[in-house]
């Protein structure tokens, strides 16, 4: 049964002629006693057989080629296509090395970055969904600034008023009282010159908003301050008594205080 | 190496250093003396005159873009039949998906084979049908094993040349070539005989 065994191993080879002879012919005799063997290789003729049943076709095949005129022609080929090569142009070369299948992989990247990149900046910084910022998340009603505006306005011409009452009051007691050098550094000083700065402020401000009446108050205030600070050592009597008319006859702290009672209930009426 | 062999390697040297040097003659010779062996080849391949003759054409144009390639000593039979053999290859598994289409045409247990109707020249054709179908489903070296042995009448030592493998390697491919084509051809052998 080994030798069997090893036997059937060689047997395609033996069907085949590949052995060396010694062991070809041992393989015959074998054959000759062992049936089993025998029945193998049988069935490896057959498998011999059928490959051989396309011999016909090879015989046919080969029968319909002219083998003599066949090597004229592939010469001809050969050599006419080496011939007619044409040389390429150093764009085609270009091409090829900058379109080399390589590299399809880096093109591909690059051009999925280019979208996703155009498409975060129009997501971000374009669309409709971009990040609102705090100012877009505060709304004002359309007259709020107006309003805040005519309110500092308001404000601003009650102070001007005040500190302006405060002076004239000042320069009605002292300047009966006292040596006009002493009241003259005081209307030379830098409030006056504050007051008159604001003044020119806040006429935007009266103009804007049209008020007319506090205006032609502030005007007066203006005018008188502006003669307080020009004012000299060897100013006449008649002069300052021209002043002190002036603010009567035209009742500045009246009027101031009356404006100011009008301004502080325009400010509760609007609230 | 047989004398043979060895005489008509030094012939083809010779041929091979005029092909260099662009004789067409010597060229035309060459290819005279290997046409045939080329196209035994590629038609016991494909089993198809048309495919044959394609891959005898492109053998030989291979051979001159790389002529310069094969070296002195080199066996030129064992050389130009690799370059054939790869060729080979690569039409085959080009044209596979079309084969495996006109096989699922004509499948195998579909064929008619009530054997007392049909005579002798019906019952050949269908052998020939069966064993290419079953060659068909032989492992790629295997059937290149197969085919170089029976029908190119290599020696196993040949063989082992020009598939760049071992003699024992390609006599076990043999073997295994030889068992699975009796394992496939066996149900339908009590059909046909």
């Amino acid at each position: 049964m080994k030798e069997c065994k090893r036997i059937n191993n060689d047997l395609v080879a033996f069907l085949y002629g590949e052995l060396q002879d010694e062991r070809q012919e041992f393989i015959s005799s074998h054959l000759k006693e062992c049936s089993s063997c025998q029945r193998k290789m049988e069935r490896l003729r057959k498998v011999q057989k059928g490959a051989d049943s396309l011999n016909e076709d090879i015989k046919t095949a080969m029968a319909s080629v002219d083998w003599n005129a066949l090597p004229a022609q592939i010469t001809d080929t050969v050599f006419g296509k080496e011939v007619q090569e044409p040389k390429e142009s150093w764009v085609v070369n270009i091409s090829r090395i900058l379109f080399q299948p390589k590299l399809r992989p880096v093109y591909a990247a690059l051009l999925i970055g280019v979208f996703l990149g155009a498409l975060l900046t129009y997501v971000f910084v374009r669309s409709p969904f971009q990040r609102k910022t705090t100012a877009d998340l505060i709304s004002y009603p359309p007259d709020f600034i107006e309003k805040v505006e005519l309110e500092m306005a308001r404000r601003e011409t009650l102070d001007y008023l005040k500190k302006s009452q405060y002076l004239i009051l000042d320069f009605v007691q002292t300047s009966a009282e006292k040596e006009p050098s002493s009241w003259q550094r005081k209307f030379a000083s830098q409030k006056v010159k504050d007051l008159l700065s604001k003044k020119k402020y806040i006429n935007q401000q009266l103009n804007k908003f049209k008020m007319a009446k506090a205006k032609e108050i502030c005007n007066q205030i203006e005018f008188l301050f502006y003669e307080l600070a020009q004012m000299n050592d060897e100013i006449p009597a008649w002069r300052l008594q021209e002043i002190h008319n002036f603010i009567e006859e035209k009742q500045l702290l009246l009027k101031i205080k009356l404006l100011e009672k009008e301004l502080k209930q325009s400010e509760k009426s609007e609230v | 190496m047989p004398r043979r062999t060895v005489e008509e390697n030094r012939d083809v040297c010779a041929l091979l250093e005029r092909i260099k040097k662009d004789d067409r003659e010597a060229f035309q010779e060459l290819v005279s003396l290997y046409q045939k062996r080329i196209f035994l080849l590629a038609f016991s391949f494909f089993r198809n005159r048309e495919d044959a003759m394609d891959i005898v054409q492109e053998t030989f144009m291979r051979l001159y873009q790389k002529i310069h390639t094969f070296r002195e000593g080199q066996n030129f039979q064992s050389w130009i039949f690799q370059v054939a053999k790869n060729l080979c290859i690569d039409h085959y598994r080009k044209n596979r998906s079309k084969r495996k289409e006109w096989a699922s045409d004509q499948n195998i247990e579909e064929m008619n084979f009530s054997s007392q109707d049909r005579d002798d020249s019906h019952q050949a054709v269908d052998l020939k049908m069966i064993f290419s179908r079953c060659l068909e489903k032989l492992a790629e070296k295997q059937r290149t094993v197969f085919v170089l042995k029976h029908y190119n009448q290599l020696k196993y030592r040949e063989i082992a040349q020009v598939l760049n493998i071992s003699p024992g390697t390609v006599k076990s491919l043999h073997f295994k070539a030889v068992q699975n084509l009796r394992g496939l051809i066996s149900p339908y052998l009590g059909r046909v005989q």
